[in-house]
């Protein structure tokens, strides 16, 4: 009996104006995603490459002596872009592509001695988005595509969809045969989700075959589990908002007044709450200005002021081993130094961090947020992954200063007190040995944070249907 | 006295209805709410600005030689309260500029100050304009789809035109009372949002802002009487009122959401410019080794012992810097050089004024490079990003709801040519500090490289001041797009007029 309704309804919608709509938008917005990534994803691995062999080469020049490396750092780490990127584009704008692992902004020098700080993790503070005089715009990409566009549509699909039927009295006519009301909402839900479910299906299919064909992705296991999910989620979202037109159409007489209300619904919670709820939450926690933390940065020339504070002092080291006091005790303040400085660089860009977090939670009270959020998840890009490259910069970090000090004790003519020229070794090292960063995207823990809002997604979806279920048993017909 | 009547009638009919209560609630809470969250940024954003300037006026005077303020002088946009109608470019842009003799400076040299967390802005910010924009044309659309055909469904179309009424009576009630319902919400929001205004002191709106806000108000109703018209075209074209709304949908969704992102996503994506800066790139590098070439050139004819750079003419202690940043992407390159000798060793001191005639020689070349530099870029500029922009905004004017952003963006005074009028008065800033320079005698100083003879008054430095560029231009930019909406009214209503006189009811 499902099925027989399902189809009634299928026939219906199949004809009207709006799968017509559905079909052309769904499709040209699939198609102009896949044109404008055609050749997206091999130019951003080819500058991503060429500024890796840069920092490369630049860390290679420095190899020549160990004092260099201590002094410069492995230099700019950069973060591989993700074939996926069509999928969710994740704001690549606002969100800096590389880390800065180099050397310190001071140096001292002057009567025959010099001092320079060694090198720290620092994070970019600024964005091209600085300069960007382009009206403002939302991405076309598939996460947009879901979330704006299934959700209108879905709602064009339900809003008529028990009120219209109320309106011209058929639906006294259906329900004067012995069907179960849970019958005929569930076939009208089926049918609407198989009328949008194949135009969404076949414009994704289109935009990976153009993508595809033309050789800028290529589809492996993983990529296909993916994109498997993130249509998952499509459903699912589109579930949310047929349930939601349900809901609605069964409440309202007049279809009219149910589109109201829905399209009301839909521009506030999809549009425009993700977006205020985020600048909202983002005044709840403020951080601190970059000046704040430019204050509590540790003074450099601290150690080097000389006691009436006018001057500074150079100190005269040695290269005597095992080395004098003097050069032990001013290798452990470059360190501290260097180590003070980079945990404030970090506490800067974790309390940055945090702040974006609480965002983050606050918007999902709006499933498009979640949809958007899964989608980066699975997509790699994104906060999330950016969040990730930074944890894996700092594991390289550590690889690398534990990697110095290694190099420095493997040479017997150093007096092992690195940071001072005169207390590090000054031999060459070899560059295959030095550990180089290569950043991974792992997507061991993208289903675990999209697990979160898919169940969000599917608790949003069951609600509504609940609501929906419930309010059309008891409407009088 | 028909026209009254049936004025009346309409009035009636919409207002009393269910669809309007909820729309003209939920615009109010939006408006609200949203107002609440951009004061706060706003203030967030003037403190910041205040903070910063004062910043930048003490570095300026920690800088011990005339040569050591290259790169200490920074000035700062204030923030515009006006950006909580329509935020355009003035919260996304940098606010803050070096303003240095070596480098003429373009929007593509700002800084941020008030960045405190960069990863903010992967929240978009929500203005009034766009709530306007978004809602109260679905609105419109909703008043008008079934405006006509709801009539001519329900049968009264026939009965009010047995009655003497003409035609265009009929329309012409129709479209007062609906426009009068649709302006209703929209005064009633900016009301609210002058209120919440007037609740924070920090806000401080100057005359020549109500003229601003009175021009947005006025575009607000050109925009909302185009969609109402858009709809009443919809509903004289058709036999029921629900292939009226589902066509009225698809024409919105279409033209306030998809079409205008689609434009920019397309041309931001498909326009690739990085080829054409390259050859700007290697001019502007040519200018400057021209520049190092005649610096030499200087050097030769008249050598001093030990030195072949120019760095190091006088010996003693202190500290010296050469900065040649470059990016490509923004076209930056300079070359710049500060000294600040604590002292001169007595050796050197018959050397002064060579020193002297060798700074005055190579300041005054900078200079030159930096105009021919400044041309090169800002051509290269203009044309990569500048003309990209205008190709997607032009495109977009396809669209009524684009077309509205920009003129309320003129309004505002947040579009494109108010941040390049601010960038306009640091050139000339700059332009005044070279005078200053140059008039004073400072490039030929012993103060430009050597701090042994006493702290320099820095107050003699002339001050930055910005003013807001005055409502003029903001009408000017709005005109066009203003015109054009009103364009889109006239065409609409004439069309709908003709079809809807000829029409069998």
């Amino acid at each position: 009996m499902i099925w027989h309704l399902t189809k009634r309804e299928l026939y219906d919608h199949l004809n009207s104006l709006r799968f017509a709509f559905t079909t052309v938008l769904l499709i040209t917005l699939m198609i102009i995603n896949a044109v404008a990534y055609l050749d997206a994803h091999k130019a951003r691995s080819q500058a991503y490459r060429k500024k890796v062999s840069a920092s490369l080469d630049e860390m290679r020049s420095n190899a020549d002596n160990l004092y260099n490396l201590v002094i410069e750092g492995p230099g700019n780490l950069y973060k591989k872009p993700s074939s996926l990127s069509f999928c969710a584009s994740g704001g690549e704008a606002f969100i800096p592509e590389s880390v800065r692992g180099d050397r310190a902004t001071w140096s001292i020098g002057g009567g025959g001695s010099s001092l320079r700080g060694i090198w720290r993790m620092s994070y970019p503070q600024s964005n091209p988005n600085l300069w960007d005089i382009m009206p403002d715009a939302t991405d076309v990409d598939w996460g947009n595509i879901i979330s704006i566009v299934l959700g209108l549509v879905a709602i064009l699909f339900t809003f008529d969809a028990i009120s219209s039927e109320k309106e011209h009295g058929t639906l006294r006519l259906i329900l004067s045969n012995s069907i179960p009301r849970g019958t005929v909402l569930v076939s009208k839900f089926f049918a609407a989700l198989i009328t949008i479910s194949v135009p969404f299906l076949i414009a994704a299919l289109l935009n990976l075959f153009l993508l595809y064909t033309s050789g800028s992705i290529s589809l492996g296991m993983s990529e296909w589990g993916r994109l498997g999910v993130i249509v998952f989620i499509a459903f699912i979202y589109l579930s949310i908002f047929l349930a939601l037109g349900l809901l609605i159409s069964s409440r309202v007489n007049h279809s009219s007044t149910s589109l109201t209300i829905l399209l009301l619904i839909w521009t506030v919670w999809i549009v425009l709450i993700p977006s205020t709820l985020g600048a909202l939450a983002g005044g709840l926690q403020p951080t601190r200005t970059r000046e704040e933390f430019h204050a509590q940065r540790m003074d450099p020339f601290e150690k080097l002021r000389s006691e009436d504070g006018t001057g500074l002092n150079i100190p005269f080291l040695s290269r005597k081993i095992p080395a004098t006091k003097e050069t032990v005790s001013w290798a452990e303040y470059l360190t501290e130094e260097a180590t003070v400085n980079e945990r404030l660089n970090e506490a800067h860009v974790n309390a940055q961090i945090a702040q974006i977090q609480l965002a983050r939670s606050v918007t999902r009270v709006s499933p498009a947020s979640s949809v958007h959020y899964a989608v980066e998840s699975l997509a790699g890009t994104g906060f999330t992954r950016h969040v990730q490259f930074l944890a894996q910069v700092r594991r390289y970090a550590g690889e690398f200063r534990a990697f110095l000090i290694e190099a420095d004790r493997a040479d017997p003519e150093s007096p092992h007190a690195i940071g001072p020229k005169e207390g590090t070794s000054e031999k060459p090292v070899d560059f295959a040995s030095i550990p180089k960063f290569e950043d991974r995207i792992s997507f061991r823990g993208a289903y675990t944070a999209a697990a979160t809002d898919i169940l969000l997604l599917v608790l949003f979806f069951a609600v509504l249907f609940a609501g929906a279920f419930l309010s059309f048993i008891r409407v009088d017909v | 006295m028909m026209l009254l009547i049936l004025i009346q009638r309409e009035l009636l009919s919409n207002l009393m209805t269910f669809r309007f209560v909820v729309a003209m609630v939920v615009t109010l809470l939006l408006v609200v709410a949203n107002t609440v969250v951009l004061i706060a940024d706003y203030e967030r954003r003037l403190t910041s600005y205040n903070t910063a300037v004062q910043q930048h006026a003490q570095k300026v005077s920690e800088a011990e030689t005339y040569s050591e303020v290259e790169g200490k002088i920074r000035v700062d946009r204030p923030p515009n309260p006006l950006s909580i109608f329509n935020a355009g470019l003035d919260r996304r842009l940098g606010n803050s500029i070096h303003v240095r003799h070596t480098l003429v400076p373009t929007l593509w040299d700002t800084q941020s100050h008030s960045a405190d967390n960069p990863f903010l802005s992967l929240f978009s910010s929500v203005d009034l304009v766009l709530i306007f924009q978004v809602i109260l044309s679905l609105l419109a659309l909703l008043f008008a789809h079934d405006a006509i055909a709801g009539e001519r469904e329900a049968g009264t179309l026939r009965l009010t035109m047995t009655n003497a009424v003409s035609r265009p009576i009929i329309l012409l009630a129709k479209y007062i009372s609906a426009m009068t319902c649709l302006i209703f919400p929209l005064v009633m929001s900016v009301l609210l949002a002058l209120i919440l205004f007037s609740v924070s002191e920090s806000i401080g709106l100057r005359a020549d802002d109500w003229l601003r806000i009175g021009g947005i108000l006025l575009t607000s109703i050109i925009y909302l009487s185009a969609f109402y018209l858009i709809g009443l075209l919809i509903s004289t074209l058709t036999r029921r009122t629900a292939t009226a709304l589902m066509l009225a949908m698809v024409i919105w969704s279409t033209l306030v959401l998809i079409y205008p992102s689609l434009i920019v996503f397309a041309v931001n994506r498909l326009w690739d410019t990085s080829s054409q800066l390259e050859a700007a790139s290697g001019e502007i590098e040519q200018i400057w080794e021209r520049f190092e070439r005649e610096r030499m050139d200087f050097l030769e004819r008249d050598p001093v012992e030990d030195d072949n750079t120019g760095y190091d003419i006088l010996k003693g202690p202190g500290s010296r810097g050469v900065f040649e940043p470059s990016d490509s992407t923004t076209l930056k390159y300079f070359k710049a050089e500060s000294r600040n000798l604590r002292g001169v060793n007595d050796d050197s001191e018959s050397l002064v004024p060579h020193a002297k005639a060798y700074y005055q020689f190579a300041e005054s070349l900078r200079i030159r490079a930096a105009e021919r530099t400044g041309q090169v870029r800002w051509k290269a500029l203009e044309q990569v990003y500048v003309r990209k922009a205008n190709l997607a905004k032009n495109l977009m004017r396809l669209s009524p709801a684009p077309m509205y952003d920009f003129a309320t963006e003129s309004w505002a005074g947040t579009d494109f040519h108010s941040i390049a009028d601010f960038i306009s008065s640091v050139q000339q800033y700059r332009q005044t500090i070279i005078n200053y320079f140059h008039d004073e005698g400072i490039f030929s100083s012993r103060q430009w490289f050597a701090s042994d003879q006493g702290e320099i008054d820095w107050g003699d430095l002339p001050q930055f001041s910005y003013q807001r560029t005055d409502v003029s231009t903001g009408i000017k930019h709005a005109s066009g797009d203003m015109a054009c909406l009103l364009l889109i009214n006239c065409v609409l209503f004439m069309t709908t007029f003709l079809i809807f006189v000829r029409q069998e009811v």
